[in-house]
């Protein structure tokens, strides 16, 4: 099954590669890494790629192949709980708001529109400064601000879906709107929701590195890629390496959910399939 | 007693009437069809014998149904009629059936939601009912997905669909119209048949007379909302009553007139 559907998916082949480096990270983060990513060793600021330190070493000496590999618990953990949040949120409200009488629509609707319009950034400062700074609230207030957009976007597609003929025939045939919403909703918002579940991953670990930049996520001196890259930045022409390393490893991420995402969505898709089963 | 009493029933969306008072009656195992021109109010009637006309309409009127009436019943009632005493063919055969879920589902759907059967049993009689509808090759076709199947099987799936729990009533909207011209002969042929063998009633929506004539016994002209003539296909044919009615068959008449090479050369 696995293998057919591999057959041909460059996406999905190409992806699969990319997030499974990426967890592969995450498992030897547990099991070894070459120094302790947190220890300081003023010899080695600023050392080059070498023999002792792979991909070089930050200002104050820290190894940078430790911190990406201890990094990668954040940044999967923040994905993870992001999708979570989001498409749950999201995914339920669309779908009640697709289904609910013309009445209470409208209103719903402006909710959602409101709360998209609600920067992620504000809802961030705010819970920072209830719960203070953490993973946890950087993570809620990503997940919040992007599941008005999943919810948006689901009720959209929900809406055209429960449009079509064929749930128009399904009501003929005497089917319950739970049926209906299980048996025909969801399986047509799948590929729907699997892009955006992607898009979710990405745009969640752009965020949290942005916020942690701002000292509004995952605080010092956890690693984190996103705040690699913001300390990086006062070297960026004596050190380019510095930002380059945590760069590639978040473009690798990013660029491999949203191609399982979209290399998913061929293979559940019959109507894309290249053979026939 | 009719199976099927239409009395007075009015369609309206705000102020704009769809379908303005109009009645008819069907008994049991009669045939009745419906003609009119697109925006006569002939699918409205259709749908809000079904209870599925949008919930921005207002229906007034009467439409009883094996002696229950049918406006004003909850949707849950209604629900319990839907595809079981009452099936429904529609129009267009890709779009009626959901893209990514496999026929054979798609056809033991009403069998599990009204007859309690497990998908097992359920896809057990949609093979039945693939032999009765004449599908080449059933056991393919309840594994495949609508777009893997021509047109005519696609309305022959859902005729299956329709008539899997035996309905009382069928009514089939436009069920040709989106098919090939050869085809559409075999589709008729097949509802003929198989509404003669279940003893079933039948409303037949179309814009076609000739289509209509070899159909029905029966026949309700619509024009704007309402029953313009309600005769059988002979007096019809032969005496139509309305001036709309004459148009229909005289239109009829010379689609026939041209293809036989008589019309407007001689």
């Amino acid at each position: 099954m696995i293998r057919k559907a591999m057959k041909g998916n460059v996406s999905l082949i190409a992806g699969s590669i990319m997030v499974s480096i990426t967890f592969a990270l995450l498992i030897l983060s547990f099991i070894w890494t070459p120094y302790d990513p947190l220890a300081v060793n003023a010899d080695d600021s600023f050392a080059g790629i070498s023999m002792r330190h792979i991909l070089g070493a930050d200002k104050i000496g820290r190894d940078i192949l430790s911190q990406i590999i201890v990094g990668s618990r954040v940044t999967l953990f923040v994905a993870a709980l992001a999708v979570t949040i989001a498409m749950t949120l999201g995914v339920s409200a669309g779908i009640i708001i697709a289904i609910a009488s013309r009445k209470y629509q409208s209103p719903m609707i402006y909710a959602v529109n409101i709360a998209l319009a609600f920067p992620a950034a504000l809802l961030a400062i705010i819970l920072a400064a209830i719960y203070g700074a953490s993973t946890i609230t950087a993570v809620a207030a990503i997940g919040l601000a992007t599941a008005a957009a999943v919810a948006q976007v689901t009720r959209r597609t929900a809406h055209g879906i429960l449009a079509s003929d064929y749930v128009l025939a399904a009501h003929a045939s005497g089917a319950s709107t739970w049926r209906i919403i299980r048996k025909h909703v969801m399986p047509n918002l799948r590929a729907s929701l699997l892009i955006q579940a992607s898009a979710v991953v990405s745009v969640s670990v752009l965020a949290e590195s942005s916020l942690s930049y701002l000292g509004l996520g995952t605080p010092p001196p956890a690693p984190s890629w996103g705040r690699m890259l913001a300390g990086s930045q006062q070297y960026l022409f004596v050190n380019p390496l510095l930002a380059i390393w945590p760069g590639i490893a978040i473009v690798i991420v990013v660029l491999g959910f949203n191609l399982v995402g979209d290399g998913v969505r061929e293979v559940f898709d019959p109507t894309l399939r290249r053979i026939d089963s | 007693m009719s199976l099927l009493e239409v009395n007075n029933l009015t369609i309206a969306f705000g102020n704009k009437k769809v379908v303005d008072s109009i009645s008819f009656s069907l008994d049991k195992g009669a045939r009745i069809g419906l003609i009119g021109e697109s925006g006569s109010g002939k699918s409205m009637t259709s749908l809000a014998i079904m209870g599925l006309l949008p919930d921005t309409a207002t229906v007034s009127g009467s439409i009883t149904f094996e002696g229950q009436e049918l406006i004003g019943l909850s949707d849950r009632d209604h629900s319990r009629l839907r595809g079981n005493r009452i099936g429904m063919v529609f129009q267009e055969p890709l779009t009626a059936l959901n893209p990514l879920m496999r026929i054979g589902k798609q056809i033991a759907g009403p069998l599990m939601i009204h007859k309690g059967q497990s998908l097992k049993a359920g896809l057990e009689n949609a093979l039945e009912l693939c032999i009765k509808v004449g599908l080449p090759d059933p056991d393919r076709i309840l594994r495949a997905y609508p777009h893997q199947l021509s047109g005519g099987q696609r309305q022959r799936i859902g005729l299956a669909i329709a008539l899997a729990c035996d309905p009382a009533l069928l009514i089939a909207d436009e069920p040709t119209t989106a098919l090939d011209v050869t085809v559409q002969q075999e589709v008729l042929n097949l509802i003929n048949t198989l509404v003669q063998e279940e003893r079933s009633s039948l409303v037949f929506v179309t814009h076609d007379l000739p289509v209509v004539a070899a159909m029905t016994e029966n026949v309700a002209v619509m024009q704007l909302g309402k029953i313009v003539e309600n005769a059988s296909v002979a007096t019809l044919f032969h005496a139509p009553a309305h001036e709309y009615s004459r148009r229909l068959i005289s239109a009829a008449r010379s689609a026939e007139d041209s293809f036989s090479g008589k019309g407007a050369h001689q």
